[in-house]
């Protein structure tokens, strides 16, 4: 555990030393909230900013989510994981501390965008809200980066993870119930939403203004989360030596 | 038992065969692995360290089997590998202590010697990014020493530092070995090995062809070297007694059993042919050429005959 937090500190500290790469992941998430959220004409709700609000913090858990593999990836290239593998503490803890540090620094990203929605005029936010949000955040966050540092395990260079990335996260997001509610969908589109985590966590919090809450969706979550938690240890495991 | 062995250690990459049936114990000294480039150094550092697992053959640290008692061998261990890695956005000083926590040393007062060991303590709070590349490497070596281990495992330490910074991290090897530390390096400077290196073993193609003190092999490849500085354009002549064995430029270097019979030969040879020769010096051979008759055949694309090499060296 004391490992864990060792390499958590060691990438925090890195992380927050960079002070462009601190900003520059907000942007987009940003862009979103103010050129969509609030300009765009909607019927289906009075404040699309409320609806739209939930959407872009899982947008900012989900880059934040991939952007781990990422740092995995470098940590490889550069050399310095094949040091942290040479020594004593357990090496899973490399992984442990990877994933934690990219689930707290999208929790710090998202925390950054919601006090943006308030400013911008979004109501939804109470304690109550914002505590289930962090929660909702957390799994997801766990989730993603889970998945994004198993998938840096099994690519060479950074081109090919950028590709990858790419692939997987606008589909991710567009086929989601991030923009708008699944009534609204083509049918074809809502089918997918349906099936799409990414769904899950947004109608989570957007539930919990509006209850009842799908607490299956939240359960699905947690165990989603754990078994890709297991697979990613299972997979370093199999990779490092 | 020696603190670093290995036996029978194999490694494959599909067809490739990176390392070859080696056979090593290192103890107490300062072992450097010479060989040219994709000769299997690094892998077989990688193999000794636990990173990498050996296709066949068995290596062990302090007695630890370095597949089966992998978490152990890790625990008596160092590893600074070929490629520079430490934290730009870290200071020095950060840079240790992680390294310290990580290896369950408690404390400041260790991560403080180690940077003055290594002559960092008054940088230490600088951000490492604004380090030399000779820092660097200090700093890398700070890190691997601060929890005192019994084997250390460096690969290519002294690359692309200038003299001095390269006369600084030999110095710091010796002292280490001087305290007790078994040390294994790989190189490719022939003359840092010659210096500082107990033993050095010659590896071609991933075969160990040579192990032994680097004067004894030097004495063993025996005779002298000649070597000649020619106008240009010339074609070296050949003469009984005398091999061609490198060729810089206008600089030709010849191996001789007997320099006082063959060097009239050569000069009388060039004046033949019309060459004129502007300089002469007749030395000892260096490891470099032991290196070059040892693994020198690598490059030329044939494969290394080491028939050949062992007539070479019984020719005296
Ligand atoms: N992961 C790998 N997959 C396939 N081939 C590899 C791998 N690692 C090394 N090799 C091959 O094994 C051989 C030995 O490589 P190694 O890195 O051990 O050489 P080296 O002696 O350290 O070379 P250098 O002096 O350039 O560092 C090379 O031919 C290299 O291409
Ligand atoms: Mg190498």
């Amino acid at each position: 555990m004391n490992a864990v937090l060792v390499y958590f500190a060691r990438d925090m500290r890195r992380w927050i030393r960079g002070r462009f790469n601190v900003w520059s992941a907000l942007i987009m998430p940003a862009a979103w909230l103010i050129f969509v959220g609030l300009a765009l004409p909607t019927r289906f709700t009075d404040s699309y900013l409320d609806f739209i609000a939930p959407g872009i913090l899982v947008l900012t858990m989900l880059s934040a989510g991939m952007q781990g593999g990422s740092s995995l990836i470098f940590d490889k290239i550069l050399g310095f994981l094949n040091k942290f593998l040479a020594l004593p503490s357990p090496r899973e803890a490399i992984l442990y501390g990877k994933i934690l540090f990219t689930t707290v620094r999208g929790l710090l990203q998202a925390s950054v965008i919601m006090l943006l929605a308030v400013l911008l005029g979004a109501t939804i936010f109470t304690p109550s809200l914002v505590a289930f949000t962090y929660l909702v955040l957390f799994v997801f966050g766990a989730l993603l980066s889970a998945f994004s540092t198993s998938l840096a395990l099994f690519v060479q260079d950074h081109d090919g993870y950028a590709a990858v990335n790419a692939l997987l996260s606008m589909p991710l997001f567009f086929t989601s119930s991030a923009l708008m509610p699944y009534d609204v969908m083509p049918p074809w589109l809502a089918a997918i939403a349906r099936y799409n985590p990414v769904s899950w966590a947004i109608d989570l919090i957007r539930s919990f203004a509006a209850p009842p809450v799908p607490w299956t969706s939240l359960l699905a979550l947690v165990l989603l989360a754990l078994a890709m938690g297991a697979v990613s240890s299972l997979l370093f495991r199999r990779v490092t030596v | 038992m020696a603190t670093i062995e290995a036996a029978g250690l194999t490694r494959r990459f599909g067809e490739l065969v990176a390392v070859d049936d080696l056979d090593l114990a290192v103890d107490h000294e300062v072992f450097g692995l010479l060989g040219p480039n994709g000769s299997g150094k690094t892998t077989t550092v990688l193999m000794l360290t636990t990173l990498l697992r050996p296709t066949s053959g068995t290596a062990s640290v302090s007695g630890c089997d370095v597949v089966r008692e992998a978490a152990r061998v890790r625990e008596r261990i160092s590893y600074v590998p070929q490629d520079m890695a430490v934290d730009i956005k870290l200071s020095g000083r950060e840079n240790v202590s992680f390294f310290a926590a990580l290896y369950g040393v408690p404390g400041r007062d260790r991560v403080d010697e180690v940077l003055a060991i290594m002559d960092l303590a008054e940088r230490a709070d600088d951000l490492a990014g604004t380090y030399s590349g000779g820092m660097r490497r200090r700093l890398e070596l700070a890190q691997a020493l601060v929890h005192e281990p019994e084997a250390l495992f460096l690969d290519e330490p002294t690359i692309g530092l200038d003299v001095a910074g390269r006369q600084a991290i030999w110095a710091h090897i010796t002292e280490l070995r001087r305290r007790g530390m078994t040390v294994f390096v790989t190189t490719h400077y022939m003359d840092e090995a010659d210096h500082a290196c107990d033993r050095v073993g010659v590896i071609a193609k991933g075969r160990l062809v040579a192990v032994d003190a680097p004067a004894v092999l030097r004495r063993q490849l025996g005779g002298e070297r000649i070597s000649l500085r020619v106008d240009l354009p010339a074609t070296p002549v050949t003469v009984e007694g005398a091999r061609l064995v490198r060729r810089e430029d206008d600089e030709l270097i010849y191996h001789a059993d007997d320099a006082a019979e063959t060097v009239p030969a050569l000069l009388a040879g060039f004046a033949a042919a019309g060459v004129r020769v502007r300089g002469l010096e007749v030395a000892a051979p260096t490891l470099d050429d032991v290196f070059l008759a040892l693994a020198g055949r690598q490059d030329e694309g044939g494969s290394f005959d080491y028939r050949r090499f062992r007539n070479l060296m019984r020719r005296r």
